[in-house]
């Protein structure tokens, strides 16, 4: 159930809707019934647009599936809270099945108003409101009726941006990302997937299909999108301007929807001209093919990254841009980029040549994504990236790398437009790569996911079916995890901690750095510190299962008290505490300074007294010996002074018996 | 002493013994277990000798009075002197004297022991008791300075 409204049939699953990341089922609403809606349940191992689906929800914008709500609801099914998305249904089902699939081919003159102007106009409306769509393919077009004549673009949010594209629906920046490190893209980038999709609708099928994707990638490097996707193909006379426009490779020459709208009322616009890049009449061979531009060579070296460093380090490269290509300031580029990297990767040779290839690429193709090895991301998707990996707990070795390597500050210095956003990545990764280096909880990696990812929620194993979003739900969805979670364990893990520390640093910094004390008392406290004020500022004003888990793992602040009876007094407060379910008053009672002032005077008196009993005690069984020597001596002296009064006594009776 | 000091010192004394002769007479026979006592424990101090003479001369006391007070002459003297219960008297004190002397420090001693035990048990106690409540990081060893400076020196002369 979703927001006590739409009831979710979980055993009335509608395959066909199914995306690749959520699944459909049907749905009732409570207030109009036999509304024809359908539900899409997120896969909780794919990060979701949280921000997006805020901004879409409710909003009719023609041509866009209309989104009419969404929500967190438990879900049977896989026994933990999900997102759950719902829209209206479209009646005419998906335009084409598959990608693989194919399509019944539209007249053409009925082509450009049936689907180039109503999706355009979607567009149009979404970058209005600074959303990127960016799963623009056919199989996420709808029809909307039965009648299979109105046509709508489809979810959008049920995973990470431009995620679930296949190759040949994104540019060929984009396309060279691994799908998780895409990023946000933009509106350009929708416009090309807008292309391709009008292209592969026109022809009826995908024409690529069946072709590897780095054939693809290689293709449109070489030959350029749309000569790829067109290939022998026929297209539309009428569409092909309107193809042209859109598969143009440099984004900003790329038609947007004003050149769209002057195409569709018939304007004859000037035929896009593609840049040439430079050519170098000396071919540079590697990998047994020649090359004469930066692009296709670059994408060789990537694809065959063992070799790229070969010519690198022998000055191949350098030589053939500096005299083939004439690009004297790409080659000193590369020259400086070879030597700092020398000098900064230390002592792993392997790492250093990475390193080297992975900035040389940067600096051949900057509009690339980082490129290092298996990791291909743009700036932008890294923490999308970094998300995914983590929810599915893969290696994160090459995100860390990514960061302490300072991939992310080559990329931006190898940009030549800066953007206004690289400063601001700047200062992000910056902050990142300090958060990386403290491995003490709140910090690490796990702080770096939640710090890119706004609406990531809390992945700890603990609360992580609760689908933790914002910080006053980590306390309610504690106390609910106490009920089966091993009590034993802290119920603030690093995830938790990070969590906090991101979300909400003001009200918990101070406490989750008590909390990576090294004494085992004052990180407990601090522990409950940070548990007790989030209670106290966000509620709720009650835990019991919490203060009850919380409550038995007091032992270390106990015991750090030093008196016993307090000690003893504590135990036996503390269930009626826990009783109340209130963690501030327990961390009140459990830290009063006034109890602690008293409890370390009293140790110190207690010390000192201990000592001076020692003293006594030595002093007493080490002078045994003297002792001896003295009560003989006193022992004289007093029986002189006894024979003395003895004497004066006997002297004055006698005296006192002859005078009387 | 020099030799025109013990001249002075007799100038005086020898005439004044020559007035009290009765008196020196008795108290002759009668001191003698005080000298006695003062040569035997002379490296032991004056203790000995003093309490003995404290004694014995309690003991001589009522033979002097009855001397002084029946006209100090030599015949006086010589009675007492001669009287076997005069001997046992002065004799007899100077003897109690010996044994006050020789039994007060070993009763002193133990009495001192007694104390000394009671009050180590006291403090163990009263440090059983702060451990208890205190738990055992109360706890010291006490070392004096000089046993510090002592194992500070072993451990150096180990060094070497």
């Amino acid at each position: 159930m979703v927001r006590d409204r739409f009831t979710i049939y979980c055993d009335r699953p509608i395959p066909s809707l199914d995306m690749p990341n959520a699944l459909a089922y049907e749905v009732a609403d409570r207030k109009q019934e036999g509304r024809p809606l359908y539900a899409l349940v997120c896969k909780p191992e794919m990060p979701i647009r949280i921000s997006v689906m805020r901004a879409l929800k409710g909003l009719e914008i023609p041509s866009i599936l209309h989104m009419v709500d969404w929500g967190v609801a438990e879900w049977p099914p896989v026994d933990r809270k999900c997102v759950i998305v719902i829209y209206n249904r479209p009646m005419g089902g998906r335009v084409m099945d598959s990608m693989a699939g194919s399509f019944k081919r539209i007249p053409d003159h009925q082509f450009a108003r049936m689907i180039v102007k109503p999706i355009a106009d979607g567009l149009v409306e979404l970058a209005s409101k600074g959303i990127a769509h960016r799963a623009i393919r056919p199989d996420n077009l709808y029809f909307m009726d039965e009648a299979r004549t109105k046509i709508v673009l489809g979810d959008c949010v049920t995973s990470i941006p431009a995620h679930d594209q296949p190759v040949v629906m994104e540019a060929i920046e984009s396309s060279q990302a691994m799908p998780t490190g895409r990023g946000g893209g933009s509106y350009t980038d929708d416009m090309y997937s807008f292309g391709v999709s009008v292209l592969i609708l026109a022809v009826g099928r995908n024409p690529l299909q069946g072709v590897a994707d780095s054939e693809i990638i290689r293709r449109k490097i070489q030959q350029g999108s749309y000569a790829t996707l067109v290939g022998d193909e026929r297209m539309p006379v009428t569409l092909i301007e309107c193809l042209r426009g859109l598969l143009t490779d440099d984004p900003e020459q790329r038609w947007q929807a004003t050149n769209i709208d002057l195409w569709l009322n018939g304007k004859r616009l000037t035929p896009i001209q593609a840049k040439a890049e430079p050519q170098s009449q000396r071919p540079l061979r590697f990998a047994d093919m020649e090359f004469h531009s930066i692009r296709p060579l670059s994408y060789a070296m990537y694809q065959n990254w063992d070799k790229a460093i070969s010519i690198i380090t022998d000055g191949t490269l350098e030589i053939w841009i500096r005299r083939g290509l004439e690009l004297n300031d790409l080659a000193d580029g590369i020259a400086t980029a070879i030597k700092s990297s020398n000098a900064m990767a230390g002592g792993n040779k392997s790492d250093m040549e990475d390193l080297i290839v992975a900035r040389v690429l940067m600096l051949m193709d900057p509009r690339m994504p980082v490129r290092f090895r298996d990791f291909r991301s743009f700036v932008d998707g890294f923490g999308q990236s970094l998300a995914v990996t983590m929810l599915r707990k893969q290696k994160l070795q090459s995100h860390t790398d990514f960061i302490s390597r300072d991939l992310w500050r080559h990329w931006i210095a190898a940009q030549t437009k800066q953007a206004a956003e690289n400063q601001q990545f700047e200062n992000v990764f910056r902050d990142l790569k300090n958060y990386l280096k403290d491995p003490n909880s709140g910090d690490g990696i796990e702080r770096c996911v939640y710090e890119l990812n706004e609406w990531q929620p809390c992945m700890s194993p603990l609360i992580e079916g609760q689908y933790v979003m914002e910080v006053k739900g980590v306390l309610p969805a504690l106390d609910n995890a106490a009920k089966t979670a091993n009590t034993k364990l802290w119920p603030v893990d690093r995830h938790i901690a990070a969590f906090l520390r991101a979300r909400y640093a003001k009200g918990t910094g101070s406490q989750i750095d008590a909390m990576n004390d090294s004494r085992p008392d004052r990180a407990t406290i601090g522990m409950l510190s940070v548990l007790a004020i989030v209670q106290w500022r966000l509620g709720p004003e009650t835990l019991y299962n919490l203060a009850s888990w919380v409550g038995g793992l007091m032992g270390p602040v106990i015991n750090s008290y030093q008196n016993r009876n307090k000690r003893k007094d504590i135990e036996k407060e503390l269930p009626k505490l826990v009783r109340k379910g209130n963690l501030a008053e327990l961390y009140n009672y459990l830290d009063n300074p006034e109890e602690r002032q008293r409890d370390a005077e009293g140790f110190t008196w207690a010390k000192a007294e201990y000592a001076s009993a020692e003293r006594m005690i030595y002093d007493l069984e080490h002078g045994q010996v003297d002792r001896q020597e003295s009560a003989i001596k006193s022992g004289r002296q007093m029986g002189t002074g006894g024979a003395f009064v003895i004497m004066l006594l006997t002297i004055l009776v006698t005296l006192l018996a002859k005078l009387l | 002493m020099n030799k025109s000091r013990f001249f002075l010192y007799s100038l005086i004394a020898i005439p004044i013994c020559l007035l009290i002769i009765p008196t020196v007479i008795v108290l002759g026979v009668a001191m003698i277990p005080t000298g006695v006592a003062f040569l035997m424990e002379r490296r032991k101090g004056p203790y000995g000798g003093l309490t003995v003479g404290c004694m014995n001369l309690a003991g001589a006391s009522p033979y002097l009075f009855d001397l002084w007070f029946g006209g100090h002459t030599v015949p006086v003297a010589v009675g007492i002197i001669t009287n076997v219960f005069a001997w046992m008297m002065f004799y007899g004190a100077a003897m109690f004297g010996w044994a006050i002397y020789t039994t007060t420090p070993s009763l002193v001693s133990t009495f001192m022991t007694m104390t000394s035990g009671r009050r180590i048990t006291a403090l163990r106690t009263q440090q059983r008791d702060l451990v208890q409540k205190w738990g055992p990081d109360v706890e010291s060893v006490y070392e004096p300075e000089g046993g510090k400076q002592a194992a500070a020196v072993n451990q150096m002369s180990m060094a070497d």
